[in-house]
């Protein structure tokens, strides 16, 4: 079932001369119980394509459909809901709030979204499979680049949502961690049938994709071949 | 309340410096104004005790107590019932040989008449013959005592002090009740005046005389030698530093609000709705400065407890309670002049390339 679907999106940046094509006509879908791979190099067009997919920006041309609802026909606060209730965004920088602990990160979601998310049981067997349940008092400046990673992988999943979409989740791990992390998002993806976006350069996570894309030069091609090479 | 709280546990520091100048800014207001207020009703202090409505002098007088006299041929115009009382004002230089002397207004008062009898004394006695006062505490600070004879200018009489009144000062000098009989002598008026003014506590007492002109009492004070000059000073002083005072709050709570934008943008982005951003906001300026207004007003209380008794400072509670009213609302205002970009963060300003 399609679960996020993209039509025919061009995203421009500036004007006149300086105009840039970021995004050339993409066109994509992701299924529930799938993890996919974008990969790509830098200033590829990767965040610009997720940030889209999630609905933090809009394409210049195109739609995006998430369930079959389109969002630009959503209000702001719809947005907002749909990001709370189904979106789980992993971000490249900047996913926790300073002066919270790594507990308070997720008391701060509970709060708002009340019902729903991972219970108190289900929350600390994510943070020991993720290694970080040791952390729980700590604030974020305490924590290490893949530390902070891995809480950011938590709290997006906290709100149990039906799509994740994540920008270089394991640009901070080593190999052993991305191991992890590759197997966490596949897990996701088969037992609780999530649709699970990454975007990065990482190509140790291959092996744990469903599909894996390529994006160049703001064009993006499904490219499996990538897997048996790899693999 | 979640977020601003946590936020200020976490950054103990920085809060509690924006606190300690929420905290010096309420103080500075505080004092200047209790002092302003001080020094202004020092002009009025006798004349408020009196609780009188209108007074009646010499319509030549420019509205001056002291360039105002009532003679004897008026006093026939005149009835006076017990809402009226005459008095004859005289500028004093007061002394006891071994104590400061002390610049003064001598006022002459009928002891059968309102004034005299309303005098509420901190000690002593009413007058109750010749060459007996009553003076303001003013005195005590220095010295005086009961029983001390006094002397005026360069006469030789003297005069006893048989009591002491609290807050009894005109024109910012300490006040001596006299018998008007002892006026007519400093004065050296051969009876042929029996006072300077009528005071009533009635708005609408008028005299026979067409040379005698009853003004009301705020006619009156304003008149009073430097009075008006000296508030508007005082009003325009106050306002400035208000003004000045709660535009700094306004852009340090802005500032604040600036810094926590990236913060705002990552919760944007996991969908945390703009209202709750838009609270958490508001209600820690109002911890801030709530905060920051009880301990200025502490510790103001505190110097009002230790300043010395001869700097005069006077609370007003409606006019300090509306400045804190005033500093709520303006830090309320500083934090939400940035509000349009707390309800436009872009979540993709912060997600970064
Ligand atoms: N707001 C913007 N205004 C102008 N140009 C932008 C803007 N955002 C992105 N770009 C440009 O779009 C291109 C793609 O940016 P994007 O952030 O999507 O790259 P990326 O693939 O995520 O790179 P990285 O791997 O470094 O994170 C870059 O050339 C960037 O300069
Ligand atoms: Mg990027």
């Amino acid at each position: 079932m399609t679960t996020l679907q993209l039509n025919n999106i061009n995203k421009f940046f500036g004007t006149g001369t300086s105009r840039v094509h970021v995004l050339n006509n993409i066109n994509f879908s992701a299924q529930k119980g799938e993890v996919n791979l974008v990969i790509g190099p830098s200033g590829s067009g990767k965040s610009t394509f997720l940030t889209i997919a999630g609905g933090l920006q809009t394409p210049s041309t195109g739609s995006v459909e998430l369930d079959g609802n389109k969002l630009s026909s959503l209000s702001k606060k719809q947005r907002d809901a749909l990001r709370l209730n189904k979106i789980g965004f992993i971000l490249q920088a900047y996913n926790l709030i300073p002066y919270l602990t790594v507990t308070e990160q997720f008391k701060l979601v509970k709060k708002i979204k009340k019902e729903n998310n991972l219970d108190d049981q289900e929350l600390e067997n994510l943070m020991k499979q993720l290694g970080i349940s040791e952390l729980t008092n700590k604030y974020p400046n305490e924590l290490s680049g893949g530390q902070s990673q891995r809480v950011a992988i938590a709290r997006a999943l906290y709100t149990k949502p039906d799509i994740i979409l994540a920008d270089e989740p394991t640009a901070a791990l080593d190999s052993k961690r991305v191991i992890e992390v590759g197997k966490l998002f596949q897990a996701l993806a088969k037992e609780q049938n999530i649709a699970v976006i990454v975007v990065t350069h990482d190509l140790r996570l291959i092996d744990y994709a469903d599909n894996v894309y390529e994006i160049m030069d703001g064009q993006m091609r499904l490219n499996n071949d990538l897997k048996k090479k790899v693999g | 309340m979640f977020l601003s709280l946590k936020e200020i546990k976490k950054e103990k520091l920085r809060y509690s410096l924006i606190v300690t100048m929420i905290v010096m800014i309420c103080y500075l207001i505080f004092i200047l104004t209790s002092l302003a207020m001080g020094l202004s009703s020092q002009n009025t202090d006798a004349i408020d005790s009196w609780n009188m409505k209108s007074i009646v002098l010499d319509k030549d007088s420019n509205t001056s107590l002291s360039q105002s006299l009532i003679s004897k041929k008026q006093e026939r115009k005149i009835k006076l019932s017990n809402k009226e009382a005459i008095i004859g004002q005289a500028s004093v230089i007061a002394k006891k040989t071994g104590l400061t002397k002390e610049s003064a207004q001598f006022l002459g008062i009928n002891k059968n008449q309102f004034i005299a009898k309303d005098l509420v004394l901190t000690s002593g006695h009413k007058l109750n013959g010749n060459h007996q006062v009553i003076i303001d505490e003013k005195f005590k600070n220095d010295g005086y005592k009961l029983d001390d004879k006094l002397k005026f200018n360069s006469s030789k009489t003297n005069y006893k002090i048989v009591g002491f009144v609290k807050n009894a000062k005109l024109n910012i000098s300490p006040v001596i009740y006299g018998n008007i009989s002892d006026w007519q002598q400093i004065k050296n008026l051969n009876g042929q005046f029996i006072g300077s003014g009528i005071v009533s506590k009635n708005s609408n007492y008028t005299t026979n005389d067409s040379q005698l002109k009853t003004y009301s009492k705020s006619d009156f004070v304003s008149k009073l030698p430097g009075y008006s000059a000296q508030n508007s000073t005082f009003i325009f002083m106050i306002g400035f530093l208000m003004i000045i005072s709660l535009i700094v709050i306004a852009v340090f709570l802005y500032i604040l609000t600036i810094q926590k934008l990236q913060n705002y943008a990552v919760l944007r982005a996991q969908g945390i709705p703009a209202r709750t951003l838009v609270n958490a906001t508001i209600s820690q300026s109002i911890i801030l400065v709530i905060s920051g207004l009880l301990i200025g007003t502490i510790l103001t209380a505190v110097t009002a407890l230790i300043i010395p008794n001869s700097v005069p400072m006077s609370f007003n509670i409606p006019i300090l309670s509306s400045v804190g009213t005033g500093l709520v609302l303006t830090g309320i205002i500083g934090a939400l002049i940035p509000i349009k970009l707390i309800l436009n963060v872009d979540p993709v300003s912060v997600i970064g390339g």
